[in-house]
């Protein structure tokens, strides 16, 4: 493909849209984080779908005008499809068929973890399959076992509960952090003593899938047990050791899967990979490491458009009767 | 000029595609005139991120003209179903940056004023806004919905709110809408005039968007948002 691959991707409460060329290199990618779901603790899906249709249009001219191109050289449109919040996923789904619409150009329904795994592809990390991905956001933990690079996820493990990005919001929560609190308990954790408190890792449960919950209550039973005072003086360790088991939770089902799989090669994404010791803990695993740029692991449209490298792209009018999923992987 | 409109605030999907002349005092008269609806069965969701592209792709083909034959896109704007007006206006404003063709936003409250009123009566138009209440907006009875802003503007209003809306606007105010149906016994109470709950005029049509369009400046599309009438924290702190 000569053209360019125009993206969109709606799924949770960032709205966002690329411009990739056809060989898997960013020309744009722009993403604009709605700072307004803080005071609820959590995203609120009317408020991030009102966001959505608000910003989307001056997301899409800034993708356009960023990439230096305009819609006369988009040759394929892509937009995420699911799984997600569906009432967000709706404003870029159907802003993604309809500019294809109007123009007749194909449209590619992407999968939001393929768009996840497929972050690696792009240029100029070119992280080529087969590989072991760990994938660790706000909505999403799971190991997969990427073969080739195409839509269909070999899933190994994944949360049983929270995700992993979930852990560590509600842990910030419960130490008086804003919300999404990730970084902000990294923060915190860096002036603290990650062995001050046990917190468990589910170490004994067998297998690649992953629990959070449990560890979420233990911290919230370790600060109830210090008392208010306690717990506030003792925040940073309290921070510390709960980052800890995270990471210990994630780096045994990645030590497991690569034994299982035999994979030497390992690709990270979601928001949780900017973890500084989450990666630091990786890079030690002697494996060759991937772990995309920042805006390339949180939701981005440029993941979603190297994954429509790799669908199966419907021409007009075949798709003008998709409609997006909550959960599943509903595939074409 | 030729406009292609759609409506999703409500259950139903509506399409329509007009070509419209200069008619008598101004109005718009349709020379060609196409619709398709969708109404979803009972107790299922509305298929609007289904079926809106396409019934506007069979409406263009039956129009035997593509994108470049189209003057105006004219999309309703509510209020009614959060979701529903999202589905629209994206859509919307994706065809319209894309096909270049300007895009105007129409009340959907409006829309279906427009055929109801007449006979020197004034019209309440009024669409379920669920959790017990009613999206609302009235013309009296020597107002014209087509043209004119309404007396009543378009509200959010509790049931008991009703009846004492639709008398201030006139003697046996006629009362439409899948909101009219829904709070019938209210209104019929208060002395308001309801057609049968069958009546084409508690559906909204597209065709009315394309009217009124036609009399209607095309905006820049940024400027065309939804008519929520109710704040997203409220939706939040809904237990
Ligand atoms: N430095 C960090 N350490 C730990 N967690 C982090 C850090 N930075 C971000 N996070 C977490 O990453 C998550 C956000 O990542 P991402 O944008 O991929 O998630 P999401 O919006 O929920 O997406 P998805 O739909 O893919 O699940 C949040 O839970 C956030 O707390």
């Amino acid at each position: 493909m000569t053209g360019l691959i125009l993206a969109i991707e709606t799924s949770c409460d960032d709205t966002c849209a690329a411009v990739i060329t056809g060989a898997g290199e960013i020309r744009s990618n722009v993403i604009s984080s709605q700072q307004v779901h803080d005071r609820f603790g959590g995203v609120v899906p009317e408020i991030a779908s009102r966001h959505h249709l608000a910003l989307l249009s001056p997301v899409l001219d800034e993708a356009l005008r960023a990439a230096g191109a305009t819609l006369d050289q988009v040759e394929l449109v892509a937009a995420t499809r699911g799984p997600g919040l569906v009432t967000a996923l709706v404003v870029g789904f159907s802003a993604g068929k309809g500019l294809a619409a109007a123009r007749e150009l194909p449209f590619a329904a992407v999968d939001h973890l393929h768009g996840h795994l497929a972050a690696s592809f792009l240029r100029p990390a070119e992280f080529e399959p087969p590989f072991l991905a760990l994938i660790a956001s706000g909505g999403h933990t799971l190991l997969a076992d990427v073969r080739d690079h195409g839509p269909q996820l070999r899933l190994l493990g994944q949360t049983l509960d929270d995700a992993a990005g979930e852990a560590f919001d509600k842990g910030a929560r419960l130490l008086g952090l804003g919300y999404p609190g990730g970084a902000a308990l990294e923060r915190l954790a860096a002036g603290g003593d990650p062995r001050a408190f046990a917190f468990p890792a589910a170490e004994r449960m067998p297998g690649l899938d992953f629990s959070f919950a449990g560890l979420k209550t233990a911290l919230l039973y370790k600060v109830r047990e210090l008392g208010e005072p306690e717990a506030e003086r003792r925040r940073a360790d309290l921070a510390a050791s709960y980052q800890r088991a995270i990471v210990a939770a994630l780096l045994i089902r990645v030590r497991r899967a690569l034994k299982q799989t035999g994979a030497r090669r390992l690709a990270v994404g979601g928001g949780v990979a900017a973890n500084g010791p989450l990666r630091a803990a990786l890079a030690e695993l002697g494996v060759e490491l991937e772990v995309p740029p920042p805006a390339l692991c949180t939701d981005n449209a440029a993941m979603i458009a190297s994954a429509a490298r790799y669908s199966k792209a419907l021409r007009f009018p075949a798709y003008l009767g998709l409609d997006v999923y909550a959960t599943g992987a509903q595939r074409l | 000029m030729r406009v292609l409109a759609f409506d999703t605030a409500t259950a139903r999907t509506a399409v329509a595609l007009m070509d419209l002349e200069a008619g008598d005092n101004a109005r718009p008269r349709a020379v060609l005139d196409l619709a398709l609806v969708d109404d979803p069965a009972p107790g299922t969701r509305p298929g609007h991120a289904r079926l809106l592209l396409e019934l506007v792709h069979r409406l263009l083909e039956r129009s035997g003209g593509g994108w470049d034959a189209v003057d105006r896109i004219a999309a309703g704007i509510g209020p009614g179903s959060f979701t529903g007006l999202r589905i629209g206006l994206a859509t919307a404003k994706a065809l319209s940056a894309s096909s270049g063709v300007p895009l105007v936003g129409v009340s959907t409250l409006q829309a279906l004023a427009v055929p109801a009123h007449g006979r020197g009566k004034a019209t309440l138009a009024v669409i379920d806004a669920r959790r017990g209440e009613a999206f609302v907006a009235g013309w009296t009875a020597v107002q014209d919905p087509l043209t004119d802003v309404p007396a009543l503007a378009p509200q959010v209003l509790a049931p008991e709110q009703l009846a004492a809306a639709a008398a201030a606007l006139g003697a046996a105010c006629s009362v439409i809408g899948d909101g009219a149906v829904r709070f019938r016994d209210v209104f019929v109470r208060g002395g308001a005039q309801i057609p049968a709950d069958e009546s084409p005029l508690h559906r909204v049509s597209a065709r009315e968007h394309c009217r009124i369009a036609g009399l209607q400046p095309a905006a820049p599309s940024t400027s065309i948002e939804p008519a929520y009438l109710r704040a997203a924290d409220a939706e939040a702190t809904r237990a």
